[in-house]
């Protein structure tokens, strides 16, 4: 795990006094004296304090705990929009659609935009950024001194509900989860930050786009659905024999099927993303 | 950390220049007639031809050796992928200590090995990347190649984390450390060419490894 240190510094400026404290132990404290979601100083880049919790991931090996504890992280509280990317790949030609290698991006990388430095009717400013590959994705948040969440830390922001840690007992989220998957997405995107913000106030996990994590190709499945054949066993090695956890988490299993059958140069027309740090 | 990382490369780039572990195969002064990679005939050949080729011909759109890198080989020595550059290569991802699929996936590119005709297989290179940063030292790694007898076409590779997620990407490998210290993975030989594409795939164990020897049979130009 790539760890910014200088940025995270920056990150952690609002609380000087604390700053004497190892950076975990000090946002915990943070956490703990502040409403969730209202951490000024990083409000203000954008970013959103998760605070340690944990990850039940639906799919897991026989010997794997049921779960996964999550550090405090910071996350950005809504994906990254065409705008953003906009500045980015002004800034790094390399990334621009006509010049990218297609060892890091499949053709139909930003597609939908008019063209390199365009954005279009098809892709509104505000609107989340997608036909990204994780290369790109990564590299924009590496831009930006941040990271790609991992799938744990993705998850456990997205398993809060809109008012409290447990989502899955709120009924409004399960309904706004399903409800997403129910729908096609549309042609032009809405705007990020239209969708209603978890307890932590984090926007749009559950029903704008697909959100890429930095470790998506942890996820196995019983026989890649990438189109290889054979039997499990001997596609992976030792506890690839992920088996299905909790039937319930229906969303979960979608997302963890979608990452279980991406590629990192692959470009989706509805796939996003957003960045992290590590306080 | 960035400054780490820079005086490492450029030691890195320093040490490759000096004492290429892996030359190119036209720049092996044994060679008895340049192959057409090297172009002599333009100019009077001033510099060896394999630092030639690095500096005048770009790597291609879809070549793995974009993936800069610095790897370290089992003999301690720095190594970047574009040093394979020139002939076809067998990579495969895999773990020192790993106790079912691995042994079995090294008894697969022996396998695989053993269909070449001889002059292929004095060309084409097996190169194995560690997913373990933490254990497979080169020592470790020296001693895998020790237990399966691996010859000096066999390459080890350590690297760092995100070199090691960078080429899983890349080849599409998935991995997973779990709570045992294991790591799940895929079990993928990836052929490439000269140029370091990939040119061919092959998923699973103890499976028909002939598609993969007449890929990389099919890469060397008959004399």
């Amino acid at each position: 795990m790539i760890v910014h240190a200088p940025v995270a510094f920056s990150a952690m400026k609002p609380f000087h006094l604390l700053s004497f404290l190892p950076g975990p132990l000090a946002v915990a404290l943070v956490a703990a004296l502040l409403p969730a979601g209202a951490v000024r100083g990083e409000e203000a880049a954008g970013l959103v304090l998760i605070p340690a919790g944990v990850h039940e991931p639906v799919l897991r090996g026989q010997d794997e705990p049921r779960q996964v504890a999550v550090a405090p992280f910071l996350l950005e509280a809504r994906p990254v929009t065409n705008a953003e990317f906009l500045a980015f790949v002004r800034d790094q030609p390399k990334w621009r659609r006509s010049r990218v290698a297609p060892l890091f991006a499949d053709a139909g990388y930003l597609a939908h935009w008019a063209g390199d430095l365009e954005l279009g009717p098809k892709a509104p400013a505000e609107a989340p950024v997608v036909r990204v590959s994780w290369f790109a994705a990564r590299a924009y948040a590496a831009a930006k001194g941040r990271r790609l969440p991992t799938t744990a830390e993705w998850e456990r922001a997205a398993a809060a509900g809109f008012r409290g840690e447990r989502g899955a007992d709120e009924p409004e989220y399960r309904r706004v989860a399903l409800g997403w998957l129910a729908q096609p997405s549309p042609d032009v995107l809405p705007a990020v930050g239209s969708r209603r913000a978890s307890v932590h106030g984090v926007h749009d996990l559950l029903d704008l786009v697909w959100e890429w994590v930095d470790d998506f190709n942890t996820t196995m499945t019983t026989g890649e659905s990438r189109g290889d054949t054979g039997l499990e066993r001997t596609l992976f090695c030792g506890a690839g024999a992920a088996g299905a956890q909790d039937l319930t988490n229906y969303p979960a299993f979608m997302r963890a099927g979608m990452r279980s059958a991406l590629r990192a140069r692959y470009v989706v027309p509805n796939l996003g993303f957003r960045c992290a740090l590590s306080p | 950390m960035k400054t780490h990382l820079v005086a490492l490369s450029l030691l890195a780039a320093g040490a490759l220049l000096a004492a290429p572990e892996i030359p190119a195969p036209c720049c092996r002064p044994a060679a008895p007639a340049a192959g057409p990679c090297c172009a002599p005939e333009t100019k009077p050949a001033p510099a060896p031809c394999c630092v030639e080729l690095k500096a005048e011909r770009p790597l291609t759109e879809r070549s793995l050796y974009q993936h800069d890198a610095v790897w370290t080989s089992d003999a301690g020595r720095p190594v970047k992928l574009a040093s394979l550059r020139g002939e076809p290569v067998i990579v495969a991802m895999f773990f020192a200590s790993c106790e079912y699929a691995c042994p079995v996936l090294v008894h697969d590119l022996q396998r695989a090995r053993a269909l070449l005709a001889p002059e292929v297989r004095a060309k084409a290179r097996v190169v194995l990347v560690t997913f373990d940063t933490r254990r497979d030292t080169p020592e470790a790694l020296r001693a895998f190649r020790t237990r399966f007898e691996l010859d000096s076409m066999w390459v080890l590779l350590r690297g760092t984390e995100t070199a090691v997620q960078d080429l899983a990407m890349l080849l599409g490998v998935k991995y997973k450390l779990d709570a045992r210290g294991q790591y799940a993975h895929s079990n993928l030989l990836t052929v490439l060419n000269a140029e370091g594409e990939i040119v061919h795939q092959h998923a699973g164990l103890m499976g028909d490894v002939s598609e993969v020897a007449r890929k990389v049979a099919a890469l060397v130009p008959v004399e």
